[in-house]
């Protein structure tokens, strides 16, 4: 498991709402409020994309929001920077290809 | 268009602190900060900082993250999270944007911008493969969202940061299969080193990394030596079994935002490149326009945090909220704090050699023992010593000396070390053994009577010893004092224990 | 030597970067021209401090400072605000 429930200056981990998300079709469980990147990395995904040019996978770099590797397509929306995104009961995440495409839900106007 | 009287751009060490500073002098000083919590690096840092009492040594970068929050809103300082400053100009107007839905501008009379630094890669074949990342990106990853990076780390880099996350990796309980420097001598402080070699971490001096291997993550590192130029000599690879690569090859200020604003700007590469020019009172070329912490060149936490209150004071000054005297005071006392801080960390690292006790001391009972060789402005053992037994002087980066015929082996200054170097040591323990106290603060605590494996500084086996007892007190802020005893013959080798 | 990778967003490597140099790109923003380094996600964040090294060893000059260029976060277009509702 690569999570770190017990550590010794950080104490147990607090226990917080599960829920569930959606990762390339498969469910996965989730925290509330944890970052899209921790859940992944925490249940062993570590590609999250392909780029464009190389078809080369990526990953976590700067794990702040910088580098923009870590992006991948959420609830239709491509080139969402998975390490500073929480999140929510009944996410649909999926391996980006490149630049992904633009998909609007019923929801968006 | 929104006025403010102080805006500082940025909450974390720095940028906190010089907002603290305006506020106790009376000012009204808005924050905002980018990300969804305030204080910076500080909350990844599980280690207890150097310096002295006035810098907050011996208490760990997430409760002095704690503190500065604290008094934060105990001054009623307005702080606005997930609130990005992403533009400014020289009329001190900063282009906000808010919750990324809510876009606005505000005046402000004066500014500070203290938006730190940010990880400078280096660059190999192989380093875009998942696994790769920064050593504050695993930083976040363990400390901030409680999941491993990986499982088998090879350091890159062996600064301050590189010794202090590789150690921070094994509280995590991640394996740390490497630490590699390009330098003879590790960067970081030796106390940090002396640690990890202890935990059986090798260290690969004149190494750099040639390659990440694999070909959907890391699945291997390939290392090099290189010669004085830095070319790889050739022969001389090593294949190492990791699946994640941490880079800690140091950090660039961000200063663009300063450059909009039209401050003037200087090339310093012993501070990280391209710094913003200010006075001594941290105001830029740019009249209101101050700065504070890594942008200005990066140095310590603790530096960031004075220079951060060096820029508040002399923000509440030019606003007219200080009488001279006591502006006067409280310049003089920040300078010397950073003078302190900066003493020796320049020059080269001198290495002292330890007095060890007398025979006779050694048969009364258990004595402390420093092993601090190093000049580093560093002074919570002097302090933590209830019979005054340990001198490190007023000039802080002094090498801390004890006089062993004060010292009773009470042992309060064990946990009290930052950097771990301060152990008890017990030759008259029993008939044929002696006792080692040392500090422990790794998962699982070793049990009352049970029998681990002694090991000595370079981390290899010496012999089998017994668990005498584990210590554990608020007091020692988290630090666990683990006792042990062993055969006699083994007396100053034994160093520490296999986790 | 191999040839690596130094715009991570755009997948520009490092020959490129100095040919474009050779051609007569003098700064970050001249390279950004000729080869798109800095045009993709992160604008830059993460390559420009290597090409401005790489520009300062090719020309034997010290490195210079480029323009930086608000917003310096991304920005999604439709927020509402004083700066899109003019």
């Amino acid at each position: 498991m690569n999570r770190i429930k017990e550590h010794p200056i950080l104490g147990k981990t607090e226990d917080k709402k599960e829920v569930t998300i959606w990762v390339d079709g498969k469910a996965l469980k989730a925290y509330e409020g944890e970052m899209i990147a921790a859940t992944l990395l925490a249940n062993g995904i570590k590609v999250f994309r392909y780029t464009k040019k190389r078809k080369e996978p990526r990953g976590i770099f700067c794990a702040i929001g910088r580098c923009t590797d870590c992006v991948m397509v959420v609830d239709g929306i491509p080139n969402v920077r998975t390490c500073i995104t929480p999140v929510r009961e009944g996410m649909k995440i999926e391996t980006q290809k490149g630049l992904g495409s633009w998909e609007r839900s019923e929801n968006d106007e | 268009m929104m006025n403010k009287s102080v805006v500082v751009i940025g909450g974390g060490s720095a940028g906190l602190c010089s907002a603290i500073e305006v506020a106790r002098a009376g000012g009204q000083v808005l924050v905002i900060d980018e990300n969804h919590k305030a204080g910076g690096q500080l909350f990844k840092q599980i280690h207890k900082f150097f310096g002295s009492k006035e810098h907050r040594a011996g208490i760990r970068g997430i409760h002095i993250g704690e503190m500065l929050l604290k008094e934060a809103k105990d001054l009623g300082i307005e702080i606005w999270l997930n609130t990005e400053a992403v533009g400014i100009n020289a009329n001190k107007e900063i282009w906000v944007v808010q919750n990324k839905k809510k876009s606005f501008m505000i005046h402000a009379e004066r500014i500070i911008i203290a938006t730190g630094a940010q990880e400078n890669p280096i660059n190999f074949p192989g380093w875009t493969l998942p696994g790769v990342m920064g050593a504050g990106a695993a930083q976040t990853m363990m400390n901030i969202h409680r999941v491993k990076p990986g499982n088998k780390v090879l350091m890159v880099g062996s600064g301050n940061v590189g010794v202090i996350v590789s150690y921070q990796l094994m509280q995590a309980g991640i394996k740390v299969a490497g630490i590699v420097d390009v330098t003879q001598k590790p960067g970081g402080y030796e106390v940090h080193m002396a640690k990890l070699r202890r935990a059986g971490v090798p260290f690969y001096p004149r190494h750099t990394i040639k390659r990440a291997l694999g070909s959907h993550c890391v699945e291997g590192a390939e290392i090099v030596e290189v010669d004085k130029d830095l070319n790889p000599i050739e022969g001389s690879e090593k294949i190492l079994d990791v699946d994640t690569i941490c880079l800690a090859t140091g950090f660039t200020p961000l200063g663009e935002l300063a450059w909009m604003a039209g401050c003037a700007f200087e090339f310093n590469p012993s501070l990280g490149g391209h710094i913003p020019v200010h006075d001594e009172h941290m105001e830029t070329s740019i009249k209101g326009i101050f700065v504070a912490g890594d942008i200005t060149g990066i140095e310590e936490a603790s530096i960031a945090m004075e220079e951060g209150r060096m820029a508040g004071i002399a923000v509440a000054k030019s606003l007219g909220l200080y009488e001279k005297e006591e502006y006067m005071e409280r310049i003089v006392c920040v300078k010397n704090r950073l003078s302190q801080l900066r003493h020796n960390i320049n020059e080269g690292k001198n290495q002292q050699s330890i007095t060890l006790p007398s025979k006779d001391r050694l048969l009364k009972g258990g004595v402390a023992i420093i092993e601090c060789p190093q000049e580093i402005p560093c002074n919570p053992c002097e302090a933590s010593c209830p019979k005054h037994a340990i001198t490190i002087g007023e000039r802080i980066s002094n090498t801390p000396k004890i006089d062993y015929e004060k010292c009773i082996g009470c042992g309060l200054c064990i946990p009290a070390c930052p950097g771990q170097a301060i152990s008890l040591r017990n030759y008259a323990f029993s008939e044929e053994e002696v006792a080692l106290s040392i500090p422990y603060e790794f998962l699982p605590l070793p049990k009352t009577g049970e029998t681990v494996t002694a090991v000595d500084r370079k981390g290899q086996e010496v012999c089998s010893a017994k668990v005498v007892r584990v210590a554990e007190s608020p007091k020692y802020e988290g630090t666990a004092v683990v006792t042990i005893s062993y055969p006699r013959k083994f007396f100053y080798q034994v160093a520490s224990i296999k986790k | 030597m191999e040839d690596i990778i130094i715009c991570r967003c755009e997948e520009i490597t490092q020959r490129e970067i100095e040919a474009a140099i050779e051609d007569g790109a003098r700064t970050f923003n001249e390279v950004k021209r000729f080869t798109r380094c800095g045009m993709g996600l992160c604008q830059g964040r993460t390559c420009r401090v290597r090409i401005e090294k790489l520009i300062a060893r090719k020309t034997k000059k010290p490195p210079r400072q480029g323009n930086y260029r608000q917003p310096v976060r991304p920005v999604n277009l439709g927020i509402e605000g004083d700066i899109l509702n003019e």
